[in-house]
């Protein structure tokens, strides 16, 4: 087993609205990442991915706050630091984030390299510009980022190749874990398979220690990720392999998520494309039981009425449902 | 330590010449097109103005040679020498031509600096009265208009960044006040400071027992007479700039890279660099907009603190039917104008990268 570089436990974060409602994004969340390892978060729009990777950073800012649990970097616990710290001492070396927007993430009056100095700086006052540029010079070209970027303004830059620089940018101090939000959303299939490729570059050649990998497109995850873990309505349904849970879903909602999906993967592909109905849970008051239960067809009066508890597996497969995994296995035989 | 301290600013400043030339360069390449462009476009707007300068205020009413030729020849009885005096100073002024001959003529001495014999201060020439009212105009109006300018959006930044009070009530209050016309705003201020506080004095540039000299008396009293007319017009230009600002930056402050380099740790001081740098774009093509307006109000103000400069000149040249002295002021005016704009626009061209873009595909 490899060493823990992030360890969430049950980590609880909200957002106050401007009519000081609270909607409760991320509600218990807990999940373990080992050195080399990623992990991939799959869920429906609104389900509270991308709030995910706001709060594993540690720091927060209105609307977003904290509220309970644990999130330890590298046997650092960052929940309880003073929220300038957390900003100075682990943004950006320890954790780093990829925005959702990349097309936007970048300053429009600022040439790429001033960026990239200004990041450095924060955590390296001393460092020369040309030591800067001789770094961000060589990580550019390892990879396969023309140097000439460094010397451009974002507004000279394709889609792709924007979302590529500011990988390049995110990783540029090599941090332990880094959390990109849909970093390959809004790019076309070429682009997509160069940002893929270059996080593997990048874990590959130990730029970042461990990765998490946020997106709705589940297949996509199969092919980049170790593990693969589902959200819905700010909670973890299921956790497990990549292959476990694209060709084996035990959560109903995984189940349902997977059929909804159109996938050119083997033995995916032959499966019925199917909607889940209805609408996910208003998280201003999330409902007590099961949070799937009006969509689930598998539901039963007691869904509703209790919380369900996370099912853990032998092989350290997690799931949150009150059938058995026999259970389960039984039920989807017989569709 | 000191050595390095002393060093410092000098490599900054090294790398801050490098980092010019290498904008000049820039200019070179990618902006041809786009100050070729502008620099045709502004005298094609300088001729248009130059020929409506000239036609305007000798298509108003009135005589002015016969009003002058009637000094000239008051006392006079003889109806024969009356008419030679006339006769004379219309062959003198040139206006009995057509419009067009004149027009040529005025063009021809304007480009040689001479502007004529002014009517109303006759002798003097036109170039000799703008040529001592310019100055004063220039001392006056531009830092007013470029500290307003600043103050206003450093005061719009502010508001957005902290909120609090100088949201809630500064810059209100500098909206009222800016929406007060410059010549109001200069009534107010000489009636509360000049006259009832008497801080400061209340007409001309300096005290009027004075012949202008290089002495400490004199600066001390051209400082205390351009106090007045100076914060009239800053006062009233500060609110209208901090509104935009206000907008620009609290719209910037949500940007997505503002959140992105907050999220790789950059100091909050920094971000408002970034944040101040790109909300100042607008406010840049704003200021070139609204120059001609401020300085128009800014001339009035003039007026009102009798300050010696174009707006005082030119308002005694519309009374005195001037046509020269007029035309001459307008033109300068024009062209200051002008000048301001183009300026403006090469700034925004040099630190906005995207023109430089839009003009390369």
């Amino acid at each position: 087993m490899g060493k823990v570089m992030l360890e969430v436990n049950n980590l609880k974060t909200k957002y106050v609205t401007r009519l000081r409602e609270d909607v409760y994004a991320v509600d218990g969340v807990s999940l373990k990442i080992e050195e080399g390892k990623s992990l991939g978060v799959a869920g429906e729009s609104g389900c509270g991915k991308s709030t995910l990777a706001l709060s594993l950073m540690g720091y927060y800012f209105p609307p977003l706050h904290y509220i309970s649990g644990d999130i330890i970097v590298d046997g650092r616990n960052i929940s309880g630091m003073k929220p300038d710290d957390v900003r100075r001492n682990i943004l950006g070396t320890e954790i780093a984030y990829i925005p959702q927007a990349a097309m936007n993430a970048l300053n429009p009056t600022q040439k790429i390299i001033r960026f990239i100095e200004d990041v450095i700086h924060v955590h390296d006052p001393k460092m020369s510009d040309k030591d800067i540029y001789d770094l961000a010079k060589e990580r550019f070209s390892i990879l396969g980022l023309p140097a000439e970027v460094l010397q451009k303004h974002a507004v000279e830059l394709s889609g792709g190749m924007k979302q590529r620089t500011v990988i390049a940018i995110s990783t540029i101090l090599s941090p332990k874990v880094l959390i990109a939000d849909e970093p390959s959303s809004a790019l076309d299939v070429t682009s997509q398979k160069m940002v893929i490729k270059m996080m593997r570059d990048l874990m590959d050649k130990g730029y970042i220690k461990s990765m998490i990998f946020i997106t709705h497109e589940l297949p996509l995850l199969y092919n980049v990720t170790d593990d693969i873990m589902v959200m819905y309505a700010g909670q973890i349904v299921e956790k497990g392999s990549a292959r476990e849970m694209v060709f084996d879903p035990l959560n109903p909602y995984t189940k349902g998520l997977m059929g909804s999906i159109i996938v050119p993967e083997e033995g995916v592909r032959e499966n019925k494309l199917t909607a889940i109905p209805g609408t996910p849970p208003n998280l201003k008051h999330p409902p007590k039981g099961c949070r799937f239960a009006p969509r689930c067809k598998y539901a039963t009066p007691t869904c509703s009425g209790m919380e369900i508890p996370n099912v853990e597996l032998p092989n350290g497969r997690e799931y949150r449902c009150l059938m058995s995994e026999r259970k389960i296995r039984e039920v989807y035989e017989n569709e | 330590m000191v050595g390095e301290l002393l060093l410092r600013p000098f490599l900054r400043f090294l790398s801050f010449v490098v980092s010019l030339r290498e904008m000049r360069w820039n200019c070179l390449k990618g902006y041809k097109k786009y100050y070729g462009q502008k620099i045709l476009w502004y005298l094609i707007t300088f001729v248009i103005a130059v020929v409506l300068n000239f036609a305007l205020p000798r298509l108003m009413p009135g005589d002015p040679v016969s009003a002058i030729a009637g000094q000239a020849a008051s006392g006079m009885t003889d109806a024969q020498a009356i008419k030679k005096v006339y006769d004379e100073y219309v062959e003198k002024f040139g206006v009995n031509d057509p419009m067009i001959v004149q027009f040529g003529k005025w063009a021809k001495a304007a480009v040689q600096g001479d502007f004529g014999v002014s009517f109303s201060q006759y002798p003097r020439t036109v170039s000799d009265i703008i040529a001592s009212s310019f100055g004063w105009t220039l001392a006056l109006q531009l830092p007013a208009i470029i500290l307003g300018w600043l103050l206003g959006n450093i005061l719009g930044a502010v508001a957005a960044y902290m909120k609090g009070v100088f949201d809630k009530a500064i810059l209100p209050a500098f909206l009222f006040i800016s929406n007060v016309p410059a010549f109001g705003m200069g009534v107010i201020l000489l009636t509360v400071f000049g006259i009832q506080l008497g801080w400061a004095p209340t007409s001309g540039a300096y005290g009027f027992d004075l012949i202008p000299n290089a002495s400490w008396t004199f600066v001390k009293s051209v400082i205390a007479h351009y106090q007045l007319p100076f914060w009239s017009i800053v006062l009233v230009t500060i609110g209208g700039q901090a509104i935009g600002m206000r907008s620009m930056s609290i719209y910037e402050l949500n940007a997505d890279y503002v959140k992105y380099s907050r999220f790789l740790g950059i100091k909050d001081t920094k971000i408002v660099g970034y944040v101040f740098r790109n909300a100042m774009l607008p406010q840049i093509t704003g200021l070139a907009m609204s120059l001609g307006t401020m300085m128009g109000g800014a001339l009035v103000s003039e007026i009102i603190f009798s300050y010696p400069g174009l707006g005082t000149t030119m308002m005694s040249a519309i009374k005195g039917n001037d046509y020269p002295l007029l035309s001459a002021c307008t033109l300068v005016i024009t062209i200051m104008v002008l000048l301001a704009n183009l300026f403006v626009e090469i700034i925004y061209g040099i630190i906005d990268p995207r023109v430089k873009a839009a003009q390369q595909d």
